[in-house]
């Protein structure tokens, strides 16, 4: 077990966000984590890589603790993410986006910046070849120099990618990364996932409300209503158990039980 | 998302103007007109001079940024800069030291705005109390070689002017160390709050200055100190006043104090090459770009492994440091300092310098403070005696109430007003930075959404059935 | 902007009364929420201020019973007690008016109005201006104080209101959408011309920047308006204080019930609370900010004109640390919180009182460091609870 949260909680104010929820990510895998909207799938990804505090509860990534990390320790210890609103460093460009997210791999020293000693310039030129070798492994060759913000929109959920991995992660948490995607960006997408998962040996994990992208891919499954865990299993397990259909599409949609709505995007 | 092209054009044009043969032609014979107008002409009742004054100062000053800005072979421009900076400058300072002390003060500030550069340009940190590390370097020296008698005045024993250079470093960490401590409670504020927290602590710092002079006297106070020491004069100093002097004709009343000037021309000058070769290395590096990142999007940067606190407080630190030193540099020059020099509107000035110049961009910054500073110092006094000299002539009777130089803030005020109004980015922004600074005034129906909305909303094309 | 602790509803301590139907039929009779609750609200403010200052005041002297050769600190404090509350009052009162400034705006526009400390200034000069053209009229004399007090500080606040207006519409609303360090530029900018403008009229015209009021030499504002008596202690109470409390209170209750009871009040606060959504809901948005802006310059100005009056003489650089002071004021009490601000000047105007009238016997101290204390209040209220006293927090969605 790669990633291992036990009873975790969150309340902000008179809202519990996060009740009791506990999941288990393999090694090696790529795992889905679905619910409606609003039901603190989120706000589970802030309290894993430090961002919220939670109330109690574990968290264990590769045998050690993560609870009381800053998000920069976290992704220190191997945990990279995307946002669901694009969160990209607008004004600078691809290449540099990319760039920024190897910091915590690098030996950041003020005295060499100044002095620019010879491992400074080789570990610059170094840096340029693995964002530029990032940008061509999402699909962006050739698009470095170009400013992020003028960018289409799935490019730029692409170099959110890339910046992700370029700290070298263990396990990239992706939070709707197929949100305002046509099918056939989504098929790409796809492919990236698992391209992620067996070239390059990280984990993913997805916040996704596209069925057919999470059916595809995921080997995992867990699902999230109104802040609580209410199923796990393999995409089959989950496409027919009855507490997910209803949490998605109601009461009286669960009676007929059709695999057709499972297999629907979710009425959000 | 609304993309928007950026304008590359309009961004390069002035550069591309500035390359062609016979504009590169005019300015530089421009320039040579002004030095030999500012060597030779120096009536000042002469009725137009002061007009004349106040174009050629600014054409004169502003050359060797132009100059860098050429398309021209590296070598080439160091040559000019070095002929324009190191023999042309010495002579005119020579025949006419008001420009030297110019030169001086806009390397002075120019440093300092470059040091503020690092802290709001690279980083995004609004600091209005910058000032108080200027402070701390110029007390510093200030309070050791001094005669007045301070608390650090042992014996009567004051620190001799060799020890300046160690003093500058001694500034540069002592105010790096001020600069830690002020930022460590500070920055994790937001852009407002930190803004008037360090206004606060520059003023505080001034007060402090002020008051500490009783019962055990730090600082004496409200009547500043004088004496300040000063670096060992070179000997080869007065040798190269004097020969300049006779070789241009040139009367020199008081050749020790030139040589000083000189000296401190030097001085200035090469800390301020210093601090832009530093500046340089700073940005175009993985600090730099993590600065960026803050600046961009501090959430997504701490996300992404960039440790916030450390380096904000680098940012705050460095920043600090280069205002330590010229403190140094500046109290020597000055031979007394009060807490005067050191009130908020001069944290003001240099935030005007970056802004006007633009902010992020080293060449920016240092033409904002030479505009600055040629306001301040040349531009609005020559305007005044414009007038007087108009008067005197019995052409224009404009009342001396209405005397330009008193104006000083006025006109200051009015600068930062119009650049806010209608140039944020300031004058040579980073081409992001333009973008940044005005994208949102371009685009006022822009939602804060994330949701494309060429691309179809939802993923596609089967609906739900209806029940 | 909160203005719900106006509201009575919280009071757990007083429920058998409060939940009676007598009571709850008064307490929201206009009586009771416009004009009794805000009164009882100032004098608690009032007298707890007072109060907590005492108690650390009489600490301080145990403690440090004779900083001064031949000086008794308790001695001291019991002759200067009553004239530090009262002048604490008073200049509380106009910190809190200036305050209400910052916080209108803020409110409103998430934006620290930096030149609201000159228009403070503006204020001033106008009831200077004011005086000095009535009494040229035919001399000050033979007016009724209370109309010449009335006349004086409403004619300042029109004027500054207006001027505030006028900054906002030609120099901050063209920056509405830009980054906050864009507008916050430019209020430094406007409050240098401002101060320059200010001080090129007055040599212009009377050839002297140190404006001294005309009513300075005024019988009924010389002589104590009432003098107690405490024991063997006399307390001269000045005219201008009285008025300035009189003054203030008048103007905090027409605020109160503007705010809460009128349409335009209401609208002003659905925009500090969602400035598109109250636009979409009919509110006309940029005339409402230019009330704000009028009210809150409003406010700044009748402070000015009232600390003329009180002090005596004015120049155009007097903005600069009351500005600072009563911004402060504001954090401390909760920006944005009209509430807030009016406990934020009561305090730090008692504070400011107090430590002049104790640091006087520190000879090591001194009154210098009054101003330096001040601001350190403003760094630690920023720094430990930048929510203030009165103020909400707000996160960040991630």
């Amino acid at each position: 077990m790669l990633l291992e949260v036990n009873n975790l909680v969150k309340s902000f104010g008179g809202i519990r966000a996060v009740r009791d929820v506990s999941i288990g990510i393999q090694e090696n895998s790529i795992s889905a984590i679905i619910g409606p909207n609003g039901a603190g799938k989120t706000t589970f990804f802030n309290l894993l890589t430090g961002i919220y505090k939670p109330d109690s509860g574990t968290v264990t990534f590769d045998g050690k603790s993560l609870l009381g990390l800053r998000p920069d320790q976290v992704n220190k210890a191997g945990i990279s993410r995307t946002f669901q609103s694009i969160r990209l460093f607008g004004n600078m460009t691809v290449l540099e986006n990319v760039m920024v997210g190897m910091h915590t791999r690098l030996n950041i020293s003020l005295w060499r910046t100044i002095i620019r000693p010879p491992s400074f310039g080789r570990q610059e030129e170094h840096v340029r070849q693995r964002a530029t070798d990032l940008l061509r492994f999402v699909g962006l060759a050739g698009k470095g120099d170009e400013l992020s913000r003028n960018l289409p929109y799935g490019d730029q959920r692409r170099i959110e990618i890339a910046r992700a991995l370029a700290s070298d992660p263990k396990l990239i948490l992706l939070d709707e990364p197929t949100a305002g995607m046509n099918p056939q960006e989504s098929e790409e997408a796809m492919s990236l996932f698992r391209k992620i998962r067996d070239e390059v040996g990280v984990t993913v994990v997805l916040i996704e409300h596209d069925m057919r992208v999470v059916m595809g891919i995921s080997e995992h499954i867990d699902v999230l209503d109104y802040g609580q865990k209410i199923a796990e299993g393999t995409p089959d397990e989950i496409r027919s158990n009855p507490q997910v259909i209803e949490a998605y599409l109601g009461k009286r949609a669960s009676g007929t039980g059709s695999n057709a709505e499972a297999n629907d995007d979710s009425a959000a | 998302m609304t993309t928007i092209t950026a304008r590359p054009q309009q961004a390069a044009n002035w550069k591309d103007q500035l390359n062609r043969p016979s504009v590169a032609l005019i300015v530089g014979l421009a320039y040579i007109v002004c030095a030999v107008f500012l060597a030779e002409v120096t009536d000042r009742s002469s009725l137009w001079y002061p007009l004349a004054n106040m174009i050629a100062v600014p054409i004169f000053f502003i050359a060797p940024l132009v100059v860098v800005s050429l398309n021209i072979t590296r070598w080439l421009k160091i040559a000019l800069l070095v002929i324009m900076l190191g023999l042309i400058m010495p002579i005119i300072g020579v025949a006419n030291p008001t420009y030297l002390e110019i030169a001086i003060q806009v390397s002075i500030f120019a440093g300092l705005a470059l040091g503020l550069n690092i802290v709001v340009g690279f980083a995004g940190l609004l600091d209005l109390g910058y000032v108080a590390f200027f402070a701390v370097g110029a007390y510093l020296w200030a309070v050791f070689t001094s005669p007045v008698d301070t608390v650090f005045m042992i014996n009567g024993w004051t620190l001799p002017g060799e020890a300046f250079f160690i003093m500058i470093a001694i500034g540069v960490f002592g105010a790096a160390f001020v600069g830690i401590l002020l930022g460590l409670p500070v920055l994790r504020l937001r852009g407002d709050y930190l803004a008037i927290v360090t206004l606060g602590f520059g003023e505080v710092v001034r007060m402090l200055v002020r008051n500490l002079d009783s019962p055990i006297n730090f600082t004496n106070g409200a009547q500043g100190l004088y004496g300040v020491g000063s670096p060992p004069l070179p000997g080869f100093a007065i040798g190269f006043t004097t020969t300049i002097a006779s070789a241009f004709g040139i009367r020199v009343d008081n050749p020790d104090a030139i040589a000083g000037q000189l000296m401190f021309y030097v001085i200035a000058i090469i800390t301020l090459l210093v601090i832009i070769l530093v500046c340089s290395r700073l940005k175009d590096s993985p600090i730099g770009r993590a600065w960026t990142a803050i600046r961009e999007d501090e959430v997504a940067a701490l996300a992404m492994g960039v440790p916030l606190v450390r380096m904000k407080l680098l940012a705050f630190a460095s920043g600090a440091a280069f205002a330590g030193a010229i403190g140094v540099i500046y109290a020597s020059k000055q031979t007394f300092i009060d807490p005067e020099s050191f009130v908020l509107l001069q944290s003001i000035s240099i935030l005007a310098m970056v802004i006007v110049g633009g902010m992020g961009n080293i060449k920016g910054v240092i033409l904002g403070a030479m505009i600055i500073t040629i306001v301040d110092l040349s531009t609005l006094s020559n305007l005044s005696l414009q007038f007087n000299n108009f008067r005197n002539a019995g052409m224009l009777d404009i009342p001396p109430a209405l005397e330009p130089a008193k104006y000083q803030p006025l006109v200051f005020g009015l600068i930062l007003v119009l650049m806010m109004l209608f140039r944020p980015a300031g004058l040579l922004p980073e081409k992001s930075r333009k973008l940044e600074l005005q994208a949102e005034k371009e685009d006022p129906l822009a939602l804060p959404t994330e949701e494309p909305l060429e691309d179809a909303v939802l993923v596609d094309t089967s609906t739900p059935e209806e029940r | 902007m909160s203005t719900d602790t106006l509201m009575p509803e919280r009071s757990g301590l007083l429920s058998p009364i409060t939940s009676s139907p007598t009571w709850i039929r008064f307490s929201h009779t206009a009586l009771y929420r416009y004009v009794i609750f805000p009164l009882g609200q100032i004098f608690v403010f009032v007298v707890g201020a007072a109060l907590l200052l005492t108690v650390i005041s009489y600490v301080i002297a145990f403690l440090f019973p004779e900083p001064r050769e031949n000086i008794n600190l308790v001695t001291q404090l019991n002759r200067q007690l009553p004239g530090m509350i009262i002048s604490g009052i008073s200049i509380g009162f106009v910190y809190a008016m200036i305050a209400l400034g910052y916080t209108l705006v803020y409110g409103v526009l998430k934006f620290i109005n930096f030149a609201h400390s000159e228009i403070f200034m503006v204020g001033s000069v106008s009831a200077f201006a004011i005086l000095s053209f009535i009494g040229s009229l035919g001399g000050l004399e033979g007016w009724n104080p209370i109309l010449l007090v009335v006349v004086t500080v409403a004619l300042s606040a029109v004027l500054s209101g207006l001027l505030a207006v006028g900054i906002e519409r030609v120099a901050y609303k063209p920056l509405r959408r830009a980054p906050r360090l864009v507008p916050l530029i430019t209020a430094i900018g406007i409050s240098y011309i401002l101060q320059d403008v200010v001080r090129a009229i007055a040599s212009l015209t009377i050839n002297d920047f140190n404006l001294t009021y005309p009513t300075r030499d005024l019988d009924w504002i010389r002589n104590p308006i009432l003098t107690l008596t405490f024991g063997e202690y006399d307390v001269r109470v000045r005219t201008t204080s009285v008025i300035i409390i009189i003054a203030a209170i008048i103007m905090l209750l027409a605020l109160n019930y503007f705010v809460n009871g009128t349409k335009s009040g209401r609208g002003i606060r659905a925009i500090s609370m969602d400035q598109t959504t109250a636009g979409l809901m009919g509110i006309p948005v940029n005339l409402m900010i230019s009330l704000t802006f009028f009210i809150g310059g409003a406010f700044g100005g009748a402070a000015g004109a009232l600390f003329g009056l009180n002090v005596g003489n004015v120049t155009p650089y007097i903005g600069f640390f009351p500005g600072l002071k009563a911004f402060t004021a504001a954090v401390l009490g909760g920006i944005g919180n009209i509430t807030g601000a009016l406990l934020g000047g009561i305090l730090i105007g008692m504070i400011e009182s107090f430590l002049n009238g104790i640091l006087v016997y520190f000879p090591a101290v001194g009154i210098r460091y009054t101003d330096i204390i001040t601001f350190g209040i403003l760094i630690a209220v920023l720094i430990f609870r930048p929510s203030g006293l009165l103020g909400e927090r707000v996160d960040e969605k991630v």
